[in-house]
């Protein structure tokens, strides 16, 4: 489904260094990803999906290969990468309002009028303009996270970087969330990354999952999930038979992948 | 849930305001707080009062409070007592503000930038072990007795330990809030100014209002040692002539200005701040 390559990544090795040496995190992993794509990183916690997003964001830096934006080596952080964190997304000492003001502060194309006008269009459409003037200490958890995406995108990147947003919040919340992200994506046609652990997060929110091994990672599926789950996403489909054989599918890779990983563990120690 | 438990939150709703205070970690209802403070500070002073009206311990050591009442009013009516309380005032906040003006950036910096760090640490953590009474000696030898001199030797005993607060206070901001102004655009002057300092904040306000109390500690001793005027030099001016009720009339005030000081920055800490309750 690649149309132009628009994210690559090229052979990109990281280790970290430890006590013991340096330590993989990252093995040799190629990866392209088209522009309006939203691809899902998906594996065990603590695998080294999230240090690969990171390095498309520019916030770290490959040992070995090169990742490329829009044909353009990343070499560090910048407003075309936006990213949204799990916690500490958005400015206690801002307003909800302010907050995503603040994702233009930097922007010099365009004018002080027209970020006031940006800012309560992002406002507006993650629906928190009852809540404009208030502290984001004062607003829910998963109010915060959609000022953090509200803001992200206001300063207008080029990709959506996303490190399990959802992650710290409760079930609900979070299902609403994913269903709001889908309208925000369908009003806004971003590219997205985004890291989570929740099988059924993925296969809601994306177009394709790409799920990677136990550390250090690898690419060990490369899943195009429209062509495997019709219809639209909505909360029913996600008791739909093909939803729920995805699903069933992926949570058995994942689970050959820990128990192997367990295994070799073992086989060190 | 097993069935012997009680119910411990209608349990805490309904349970004395009094049993409240004896219970591990239990809350006390605000005004008996503020009620059972009050009280123990008139406690003291009856106490006080009445060891010393009785003549158990001889005034010489131990005013009574009519005493120490009739010394205050003989300073501020017979030895212009307020010209020394704004002197003390002026030196303490001259240092005060100086040092917080050059911690501050460089706190920020030191954290920020290794390099700064790597230069700077070793000297201000020596410096911060220097006791100031052994300072004394050598600013009166460089500054002589003036303001100079005791301004230096407050701006001695603050600002290598403001620094070091600071930086740490800047070091405990998340670096997600870091790395989200990087990703919107801001270089790195706007990031300590944007974000740094904001973020640091409420922190850095706590640790100047504990910055300042010391500089009173250093300010008596200033005093003590070398100057005619100031409420240190009243102090000792009166040990001299073992006027205990001017004495404790000095201390008190110290006490009174320090409290008053540090509550108002309190209050003001949770008026500008009001955004970090949850």
């Amino acid at each position: 489904m690649v149309v132009n390559p628009f994210i690559a990544i090229e052979q990109v090795c990281k280790t970290f260094p430890s006590d013991a040496g340096p330590v993989p995190v990252i093995d040799n992993v190629s990866l392209t990803i088209g522009e309006g794509e939203f691809v899902v990183f998906l594996g065990p916690s603590g695998c080294g999906k999230t240090t690969l997003m990171r390095m498309v964001g520019g916030l770290d830096h490959p040992t070995r290969g090169l990742i490329r934006l829009g044909g353009e080596p990343v070499l560090g952080p910048s407003r075309a990468k936006g990213m949204v964190f799990q916690s500490y997304s958005s400015f206690p000492w801002l307003t909800v309002l302010k907050n995503i003001r603040f994702g233009l502060k930097y922007r010099d194309d365009v004018s002080e009028t027209e970020k006031d006008r940006i800012a309560r269009h992002y406002l507006d459409l993650v629906g928190l303009t009852p809540y404009a003037d208030f502290y984001v200490s004062k607003v829910s958890g998963g109010m915060r996270q959609r000022v953090a995406i509200a803001r992200t995108l206001a300063a207008n990147p080029q990709v959506l970087l996303m490190d399990e947003p959802f992650g710290a919040l409760d079930a609900q919340t979070r299902e609403r969330l994913q269903v709001q992200l889908l309208d925000i994506r369908h009003a806004e046609r971003k590219t997205v990354i985004f890291v989570t652990h929740d099988v059924d997060e993925a296969i809601f929110l994306a177009d394709r999952i790409v799920v990677f091994s136990a550390r250090p990672a690898r690419l060990i599926r490369d899943i195009a999930v429209a062509s495997r789950v019709p219809g639209e996403r909505t909360l029913d489909n996600r008791e739909s038979r093909p939803f729920l054989e995805l699903r069933r599918e992926i949570l058995a890779i994942i689970r050959e992948e820990a128990q192997r990983n367990e295994a070799s563990l073992m086989a060190a120690g | 849930m097993s069935a012997p438990e009680p119910n411990r939150r209608s349990g805490e709703a309904s349970e004395n305001a009094w049993l409240a205070l004896f219970r591990f970690r239990g809350r006390a209802a605000p005004n008996l707080d503020l009620g059972i403070g009050v009280a123990s500070f008139i406690a003291i002073l009856v106490a006080w009062f009445v060891v010393a009206e009785l003549g158990w311990i001889n005034p010489q050591f131990l005013p009574s409070p009519l005493g120490v009442l009739e010394a205050v009013y003989r300073l501020f009516a017979d030895q212009n007592f307020t010209a020394d309380i704004g002197v003390s005032i002026f030196r303490v906040w001259v240092a005060f503000v100086v040092s917080a003006l050059m911690a501050i950036p460089l706190g920020i910096l030191m954290s920020s930038y290794r390099i700064v760090g790597a230069v700077t640490e070793p000297i201000v953590d020596f410096i911060r072990y220097l006791p100031v009474p052994a300072l004394v000696p050598l600013t009166l030898i460089w500054l002589g007795i003036g303001e100079m001199s005791k301004i230096t030797l407050l701006w001695l005993g603050t600002f290598f330990q403001l620094v070091l607060l600071i930086a740490d206070d800047a070091r405990r901001v998340p670096k997600e809030y870091v790395e989200t102004g990087r990703t919107l655009g801001a270089n790195d002057r706007e990031l300590m100014k944007d974000i740094l300092l904001p973020a640091m904040l409420p922190s850095m306000v706590d640790n100047l209002r504990i910055t300042l109390g010391w500089c009173w500690t250093y300010l008596i001793i200033a005093e003590i040692v070398a100057a005619n005027s100031g409420i240190g030099y009243v102090i000792w001016a009166a040990k001299r002539y073992v006027k205990t009720p001017e004495v404790f009339a000095g201390v008190l005030a110290i006490g009174i200005i320090g409290l008053v000081t540090d509550q108002l920055i309190r209050w003001a800490h949770r008026k500008t701040f009001r955004y970090l309750g949850a």
